[in-house]
């Protein structure tokens, strides 16, 4: 079998590395409390639960849900009155509801993309790993084919042939970044195989399915948690430029389709619809920047302040 | 180490930002900035008004808009003189002028440019005609010349033999042209002035081939190099141009406008023409402020810093030497009833409650600065069958009137009607457009969700009639009220013209009857009766007829605005001593500069 | 060597399926999934008649297979026809579209990489200190703002307000197009520092673990001399290999900052072919960019496995 760039090569020199530490039960309660120990995280941790209830409240119109009403004159600007404090876009509405309503979409397009990308890049990755072979072969090759094409590329195609809409956000930005997950889990699961446990399973006439949902695959599911909440940041930043490339979310506000308004906005000096987007998507893709850096510092301690 | 990564970028900085670039007084350069890619020279492919504009200072045709008069006139270019018409209104005979010479290019035995000849126009129009070049002008003509769609189809799928011989367009002598129609069509003449019919030389096309597109050779004002692809064009004077005058006729306002100062003198009046195609709009207008353009439109969101409310131009620009043009355009924006769905088909009362429901007035001033003017009927003004003192009764803004329909049509508040898909594009003023629309639509309980598409999807979605409602704007073929009604002639359906599929049969019959008429004052009439009857059934969401606002500096001569410009740079005149002065006053970067202090 | 050899040939004749694989997406993308083309192409007065004739001309009524077949055949003749848009020769539009990317990622990845590497030297010399963290939650910090909101803000405030810069626009020939490059470059820069540092740092803390660092510590070696003449030289394998296979990516130059700055290289052709729905121009983009990333993989890899004992070849 092939292997196909050093970069990978240096993947699976960190998977060494994590292999190296041996999982355990007492792995998860070391890494949670590792993980709780870490005050930055925690406070992340609290800032990401935060902005996914708003989300939930959004999404259930609990908060947020007159976003199209007209609060205000056209492009009011802010702190002057309080039914409008981030001030008001074109038609009059108001910028904070509409970040509000941002949020839901920003968190919604990261989970269902998370959602679709993962069991693809696992369910690969590990029949990859696994069989090795022929099947390994195969994928691989498919991967390798997907991923030659550049990301923005493939990302725009899709979205592009989809046509419109936060339906097309998900799978497009689902569609394209299973590919990193997959190589991971895959020669994640090339270590595991041959484990003495996974022997053990064999010795006792499990078969190859059982083996790998009931012993292998909760042995990688650290590289799914740092994943997701990698594919989070990626995903709500990727809105932004989906939206600016007009293949967005449509009919409903969203932090990508706020900033693209700046683009006419700023020349009239109206910045307040750019700088509420911005700031409310800083906060949280700065929380799992910050949360994935120590997941992965908790979950692999090795590489403790490296990255 | 974090110093010296920022010093460096400092230094970067200083190096290359205090040095501009020098303008240039000892030529007459014309400077325009274009919005969109120029897809290519070739006169049968002139799909939309940009590139047909850059096609027509290259080549010419038989006819063209007489410069100054409104409305517009046609008067003839390489023809000698308006065509002969014979009784029944279907041969029309032109007489070429003489001596007219093509551009010098390799593609002539010696390089040097041949005469015109009939024979070229009846080629190029053939060419036009080809379906291996597929040209978008070809409704211009498709049925309307004896032996032409015959001669088309017989080469359909194969090379096309040009010296096959077509009934309806023959040169009888070399400078002798003749058509022959096949049913009254006082429209043709229109298409002989469009740069689909423009006269090219065969040899060129047969030499350079595909890439003749790259390789203009016309008879114009202005010669091109081999167009490179590159976001800029420039062009030179044609040595060899024929004596062409400025006009001598115009109306007493062009004349206080000075516009006939130049009557009788001899054209092309500049030397150079450069062309920069810049896509953002904000960038364009910044460049012109400069004075690295010579006109400009003015940027939605630019407006209130150049006109004021009277309008007329802000101190800020008139100190400039800047002055304004406002113009109404030839056009209609409209929102589209897919009449294909039963859901508007028969329902006159949601239409118009629909239309009642939108606002106009705010439309205007939140898109248009409060400059378009309202449509009453599908007909904008400055040519036949627009009138003036017509109001439509369901364009006015009633939400109470609104709603009454609406119940009436069996909706009350809304309830029972299905959510309304609306298609847009993707940019951001059209989603901000569509996102009105919506807000509107909510106010009397509609329900409306848009969908966002790139220009050929929604093309696309509409020529396959897939589209619910959507937005659209027509900027004319040509000043006739034909190519507007003609929107909503049932015949002309999608993937036609008429995206709403709207088709009434009393409407086809009446636009049958009065568009092969004669241009007159009777057939105005007509044709303003039609328009505002089939208004009053709401077949569309009709919006406003834009004005065109243009910018333009002092040094610029005698520059009117035509919705048909195609082919005018050769009436424009630079004044550089003008240009000089404005320069070395230090106006234009003056003026940056307070502004920037300022904020 | 032989083995090396071996692998070397293997490893080229892989990008045939690879290639067979990239073309077969491509056809998926936009042969089978894209839909009909042709009536918006025709325009406001298209006819069916003329629909007809052009999906002749385009190939589009070609079965399926022969679709298939004109895709890798384009692929490996690199003759992609002309756009529908443009009417242009693909391959020429390509050639025009190369000087301008290159005129702004090469300088712009030159600089980023070296201020980079800089930085990250910096970073790991105080590893732990308070400047190694401030640097790094300054890289996360600007990682977590949009890439557009940066070239919104600076296009605004650096061009529009100061002057500083020519808005957007490009001429062609030096030194007129570094007018025009400049503030692009420097936004280049800029987003590229955040993720750029993060990943030299870790490279170069790999090494600084390595067990030689240790040896020479023992020996008495200055951290300075360890870090520059031990470390910075045995760091440069994955550095370098690094920048190799992101080569291809500055072909396509930055896709939103030449569309911004109305720069006519290959990233705003792309956004251009994208928004008038120009299939071949995208399919050919696709393709020679999955070409480019193949064979600069394949280069790096090679480099890797000649400089770098420790990988050993299957």
């Amino acid at each position: 079998m092939l292997e196909q760039t050093a970069a990978e090569n240096m993947e699976a020199k960190l998977n060494d590395e994590i292999n190296t530490i041996g999982k355990s039960r007492s792995l998860w309660a070391d890494a949670w409390h590792r993980l709780v120990q870490d005050k930055i995280a925690v406070s992340c941790l609290i800032i990401v639960g935060l902005y996914a209830l708003v989300a939930l409240l959004s999404g259930l119109g609990l908060i947020a849900a007159d976003w199209s009403q007209e609060v205000g004159p056209s492009y009011a600007p802010p702190f002057e009155n309080w039914d409008y404090i981030l001030g008001t876009d074109l038609f009059g509405r108001s910028v904070l509801t509409k970040v509000i309503h941002g949020t839901q979409v920003a968190m919604s397009v990261g989970l269902v993309s998370s959602l679709i990308a993962i069991p693809i890049g696992v369910a690969l990755g590990a029949l990859a790993g696994y069989f090795g072979g022929w099947v390994d072969e195969v994928i691989v090759w498919f991967y390798t084919t997907v991923s030659s094409i550049p990301g923005i590329m493939l990302l725009m195609s899709i979205a592009f042939i989809l046509g419109k809409g936060i339906t097309t956000v998900y799978i497009a930005l689902g569609l394209t970044s299973w590919v990193g997950l997959c190589r991971l889990i895959r020669g994640e699961v090339m270590k595991h195989k041959n484990r003495e446990y996974v022997q053990a399973a064999s010795a006792i006439g499990a078969g190859h399915p059982r083996k790998l949902i009931k012993h292998i695959i909760p042995n990688v599911t650290h590289i799914v948690i740092i994943f997701t909440s990698l594919q989070f940041q990626v995903a709500i930043k990727s809105e932004v430029i989906l939206s600016y490339l007009g293949i967005g979310v449509s009919g409903q506000p969203s932090w990508g389709t706020m900033i693209d308004d700046a683009k006419l906005e700023l020349a009239r000096e109206v910045w307040w619809q750019l700088a509420g987007a911005t700031v409310a998507m800083f906060v949280v893709v700065l929380a799992f920047n910050i949360l994935g850096d120590a997941l992965r510092d908790a979950l692999d301690p090795k590489l403790k302040g490296k990255s | 180490m974090y110093k010296f990564g920022l010093s460096f970028v400092m230094a970067f900085m200083v190096l290359f930002t205090s040095c501009t670039k020098k303008q240039n007084f000892k030529e007459k350069v014309l400077q325009i900035n274009v919005s969109a890619k120029v897809k290519g020279l070739d006169p049968v492919n002139a799909g939309d008004t940009y590139s047909s504009n850059e096609i027509a200072r290259v080549y010419e045709g038989l006819l063209e808009y007489h410069y100054l008069k409104r409305p517009y006139e046609l008067i003839p270019n390489l023809a000698e003189a308006m065509p002969t018409v014979s009784d029944d209104e279907l041969t029309y005979t032109f007489k070429i002028k003489k001596g007219v010479m093509f551009h010098d290019n390799k593609c002539f035995p010696g390089g040097k440019g041949r005469e015109l000849k009939a024979q070229d126009f009846v080629y190029s129009i053939k060419r036009m005609a080809d379906l291996n070049n597929n040209s978008t002008g070809w409704w211009l003509l498709d049925g309307k010349i004896a032996g032409l769609n015959e001669w088309r189809e017989k080469y359909n799928g194969k090379p096309a033999n040009y010296d096959d011989k077509v009934e309806g367009l023959q040169a009888l002598d070399d400078y002798t042209l003749q058509f022959k129609l096949t049913t009254k069509y006082p429209q043709f003449l229109y298409s002989l002035a469009m740069v689909y019919t423009f006269a090219v030389p065969r040899e060129a096309v047969e030499m350079y081939g595909e890439e003749f597109l790259n390789n203009p050779v016309g008879t114009g004002a202005f010669m091109t190099g081999v167009y490179t692809q590159s976001n800029t064009i420039e062009y030179t004077k044609n040595p060899n141009y024929r004596d062409v005058r400025y006009p001598t006729e115009g109306s007493e306002a062009d004349k206080k406008k000075g516009l006939l100062k130049y009557a009788g003198k001899k054209l092309p009046l500049v030397d150079k023409i450069k062309v920069n195609i810049i896509t953002e709009s904000s960038t364009s207008f910044l460049k012109f402020k400069n004075g690295e353009a010579d006109f400009s439109a003015i940027p939605k969101d630019d407006f209130n810093e150049v006109v004021l409310p009277d309008k007329g131009i802000t101190d800020a620009f008139a100190k400039r030497g800047i002055s304004l043009e406002i113009t109404p355009d030839l056009d209609i924006t409209y929102i589209a009833f897919n009449h294909d769905d039963p859901l508007f088909k028969d329902n006159v009362k949601l239409r118009q409650a629909m239309n009642l429901a939108y606002n106009r007035v705010e439309a205007n001033k939140l898109f248009y600065n409060n400059t378009a003017i309202q449509a009453q009927t599908i007909i904008p003004p400055g040519i036949g069958g627009y009138q003036e003192d017509y109001e439509n009764p369901y364009h006015e803004y009633d939400l109470e009137k609104a709603k009454k329909l609406l119940a009436e049509a069996g909706y009350p508040e809304g309830k029972g009607l299905p959510t309304i898909n609306y298609e847009t594009t993707a940019t951001t003023v059209s989603r901000q457009m569509s996102e009105f629309f919506s807000k509107s639509m909510k106010d009397i309980g509609i329900n409306i969700k848009v969908n966002t598409n790139t220009w050929p999807q929604l093309t696309q979605k509409t020529k396959k009639r897939q589209a619910q409602m959507f937005g659209m704007a027509w900027l004319g073929d040509y000043p006739d009220g034909e190519n507007f009604l003609q929107l909503l002639y049932g015949p002309n359906a999608s993937p036609g013209p008429n995206g709403s599929n709207y088709n009434n049969a009393k409407f086809n019959s009446d636009f049958e009857r009065m568009k092969n008429m004669q241009p007159g004052p009777k057939r105005a009439k007509l044709y303003a009766q039609l328009a505002q009857r089939v208004a009053e059934q709401a077949p569309l969401i009709l919006g406003v007829h834009r004005t065109s606002y243009v910018l333009k500096h002092a040094w610029i001569k005698n520059y009117k605005f035509s919705t048909f410009n195609a082919g005018h740079a050769k009436y424009y005149d630079v004044d550089l001593e003008k240009k000089k002065e404005v320069f070395d006053s230090g106006i234009l970067t003056k003026e940056l500069e307070t502004k920037t202090a300022s904020n | 060597m032989s083995n090396n050899w071996n692998y070397i040939i293997r490893r080229i004749l892989y990008l045939i399926p690879v290639l067979l694989g990239v073309c077969f997406l491509v056809f998926i993308l936009f042969n089978v999934t894209a839909g009909d083309p042709v009536l918006m192409l025709l325009g406001k007065h298209g006819s069916p008649e003329q629909a007809a004739a052009l999906r002749e001309q385009l190939g589009l009524n070609q079965s399926w297979f022969m679709q298939y077949v004109d895709v890798v055949k384009s692929a490996f003749t690199f003759d992609f026809g002309r756009s529908w848009s443009t009417k242009q020769e693909i391959s020429s539009m390509i050639a025009h579209g190369a000087i301008p990317s290159l005129t702004l990622s090469l300088p712009a990845f030159f600089l980023s990489t070296v201020t980079s590497i800089l930085f990250a030297l910096l970073v790991a010399f105080y590893r732990g200190k308070g400047i190694d963290l401030f640097i790094r939650v300054t890289c996360i910090a600007m990682m977590s703002i949009s890439s557009l909101v940066y070239i919104l803000v600076f296009q605004y405030l650096l061009a529009y307000k100061w002057g500083l810069f020519e808005i957007s626009g490009y001429e062609f020939g030096f030194p007129n197009f570094i007018y025009y490059v400049l503030l692009p470059i420097i936004i280049w820069v800029i987003l590229s520092l955040g993720p750029d540092i993060r990943f030299y740092r870790t490279l170069i803390l790999d090494e600084i673990y390595q067990d030689y660092v240790r040896t020479a510590r023992a020996k008495g070696l200055t951290e300075k001399k360890i870090l520059f003449k031990h470390v910075l030289r045995n760091a440069m394998i994955p550095i370098v290999t690094y920048t190799v296979v992101q080569l291809p990516f500055l072909l396509l130059g930055a896709l939103l900052l030449e569309s911004f700055f109305s720069i006519p290289g290959l990233g705003g052709m792309t956004i251009n072919a994208l928004n008038s729905s120009d299939f071949p121009v995208l399919k050919a983009i696709t393709i020679l960019s999955a070409i480019a990333y193949i064979v600069f993989t394949l280069i790096q890899d090679i480099i890797y496995t000649i400089v770098d004992p420790r990988v050993k070849l299957q």
